[in-house]
């Protein structure tokens, strides 16, 4: 190579590392100088922005603890946060399987229950390193363009049978969900998915793969394919279905065999403001920020007694709603914690042949 | 080549620490993680060896960045020309038009992408509006929606190196070689194609190494046969937290992209024999 490419190689790389540098500077740290305020990390999107009016906004107002939010949650940046000493997080919204694994690393600082009420909160959500924050669901969706509501597949048998519902279809991208729903389309009682068969499973999904034309990586992917028409059956996150349904998108999500899920709270060990997240944590799981929460997205109370403050359509869009949860399967985070990882090296490798 | 006096040598100094602090140091923990995580082994890496799906998601990753940087410098060298060529106002707009979408985020071409090539997206309706096909072609979530997608966030890297080079060619000299006896197409072959290797090899290193480190756009646009090592890297970093086997194989793609770019400067270094550098 000629001295003046490299040197104009050497230049770009400069650049692009001064852009990454730059666009990564500025961060939660800038805002950090003030005291007791509250760096919560969460999700994003319309989610974050239910939270920010229904919990963050009210319990700065009721506290004075100012709140400052980060978004969107990666457990990456977590541990490496946790084992570099630098923690700009004191309050993370993490998923269910999360608080599992998180302890089991150490990257958790452990709830202090005595400041929780947990009197109605559903006990499966409570853990030493972490407690629910809202529940939400995988379900089966569809359009309603190509099905009538009530003529569309309602269970993972018939999303698997792609004679009498034909159409394009997307899952996940991952092994999570997918491997539950290969079992219950292949006859498995609901509540015998757990511990899973995954041999039998991964012949389920040899049925489905070549029906399914896209797998979704982002929870906005499947809610957007739908709208657009490039799918007609999808396995969603309910919020996303009913975000798009309110924006005038036809489609429709199915309850039964739909895998209930939920969200924790977490606190990264060495956190600086952990009291405050203590605080937080303590108020937010109480009935009527859950309910708040609740009304403005249909995502489901980990606290029984918010049902008493919710509307009654809300309610029947909760995934938690007694008829919607019933006939749902739950999320066994513990056996998900001990297989993850060598599923989702099996699950690329089945992806790939 | 003169050697450096110590005071030039002082002017590399800031950007020597710079390249330490943020280049060589983190590439040095990124070896250290994927050998001692937790303690000292190299199971990582017989890891990787051992478990085929990664040796496959290698092959798909360098499969793909070989065309797209070949798809890339097919459209990218005559586009070149043309701008060395055209008049200020027409290069200018020209630049413009390539520089401009290097301001738009990734993720929002990828999407863009989407909306154009969808089943239902514009140009499957528009053929089909206009009876030239009957069912939509699938030109999304395969390889082909990838290769589009990333031809088109790549472009400009290709262009505007090549397009520096050229813009410093001497078209004279052309003219010369056609006045010597040569035809246009030996004139372009043995005249201007050596002259502007400098920015084509710059162009192609460029493409393919950024390439090989794709994350968004197959991710969204690809389907299941188009995994690339990114983001494999990516699940095991930031979703599965095995940052030993993560590390590990960001090594073995760094291993491998640092021995092609060695390879392809040795051979590159031929040009000389061709350009006489002032």
């Amino acid at each position: 190579m000629t001295s003046m490419t490299r040197r104009y190689v050497l230049k770009m790389g400069v650049l692009t590392a001064a852009a990454t540098a730059a666009t990564q500077a500025g961060g939660p740290w800038l805002a950090r100088a003030q005291a007791k305020q509250l760096v919560v990390c969460s999700w994003g999107g319309a989610y974050q922005e239910a939270q920010r009016k229904t919990m963050f906004q009210p319990f700065e107002k009721e506290t004075g603890i100012k709140i400052v939010e980060a978004s969107p949650t990666d457990y990456g940046k977590l541990k490496a946060m946790v084992q570099s000493g630098n923690v700009e997080w004191d309050l993370v919204d993490v998923g269910d399987l999360n608080v599992i694994a998180g302890a089991k690393d150490n990257l958790l600082e452990p709830l202090d229950y005595q400041m929780i009420d947990t009197k109605s909160v559903f006990p499966q959500v409570v853990h030493k390193y972490g407690i629910g924050t809202i529940y939400y669901s995988t379900i089966l969706a569809y359009s309603t363009k190509k099905y009538a509501k009530g003529d569309h597949p309602k269970s993972w048998a018939q999303f698997w049978d792609v004679k009498k519902f034909p159409g394009p279809r997307t899952m996940r991208n991952n092994p999570l969900d997918n491997l539950e729903f290969a079992l219950l389309a292949d006859d498995v009682a609901i509540d015998k998915v757990y511990p899973m068969d995954v041999d039998r499973a991964f012949r389920s999904m040899d049925r489905i793969k070549p029906h399914v034309n896209v797998w979704w990586t982002t929870g906005a992917q499947p809610a957007q394919l739908l709208a657009d028409g490039e799918v007609e059956l999808a396995t969603s996150w309910n919020g996303r279905i009913f975000a798009i349904q309110k924006q005038g998108a036809r489609a429709g999500l199915e309850w039964n065999q739909g895998k209930l899920q939920w969200d924790s709270w977490v606190i990264p060990r060495g956190s600086k403001n952990r009291d405050g997240a203590m605080k937080f944590i303590a108020w937010s799981t109480q009935p009527k920020p859950q309910a708040a929460i609740a009304n403005e997205i249909p995502y489901g109370p980990v606290n029984q007694k918010a049902f008493e403050f919710i509307g009654a359509q809300a309610a029947k869009d909760m995934p938690t709603a007694p008829d919607n949860a019933r006939r749902q399967l739950m999320v066994d985070p513990v056996w998900w914690g001990e297989n993850r990882n060598v599923l989702v090296e099996r699950w690329n490798a089945w992806l790939l042949k | 080549m003169r050697r450096l006096g110590w005071t030039n040598g002082l002017l590399l100094l800031p950007a020597l620490a710079w390249l330490g602090v943020l280049f060589v140091y983190p590439i040095g923990r990124l070896f250290y993680t994927s050998l001692f995580t937790p303690a000292f082994s190299l199971r990582h890496y017989a890891k990787i060896l051992g478990t085929p799906v990664y040796a496959k998601v290698f092959a798909n990753t360098f499969e793909i960045s070989v065309t797209v940087t070949l798809l890339a410098l097919v459209l990218g060298y005559p586009l070149a020309f043309l701008l060395a060529a055209a008049g200020r106002r027409a290069s200018g707009l020209m630049l413009a038009a390539i520089i401009l979408p290097l301001w738009t985020s990734v993720l929002v071409r990828t999407y863009a992408w989407m909306v154009l090539l969808g089943r239902r997206g514009i140009v499957n309706e528009g053929l089909q509006s206009l009876g030239v096909l009957d069912a939509p072609l699938p030109l999304l979530y395969n390889r082909l929606g990838v290769t589009i997608g990333m031809v088109h966030v790549l472009l400009p890297f290709m262009v505007l190196p090549i397009y520096s080079v050229m813009k410093g060619i001497d078209v004279e000299l052309l003219r010369a070689a056609q006045n010597l006896g040569a035809n246009r197409r030996q004139a372009f072959l043995r005249v201007y194609l050596p002259l502007s290797l400098p920015g084509l090899v710059t162009g192609v290193l460029l493409v393919f190494v950024t390439a090989l480190g794709f994350f968004v756009t197959p991710a969204l646009l690809g389907g299941r046969g188009d995994m690339m090592i990114a983001m494999l890297i990516d699940t095991q970093i930031s979703q599965l937290l095995d940052w030993g086997l993560g590390s590990a194989l960001a090594v073995v793609l760094f291993a491998v992209t640092a021995g092609i770019l060695l390879v392809v400067q040795r051979f590159t270094s031929a040009e000389r024999m061709w350009v006489r550098v002032p």
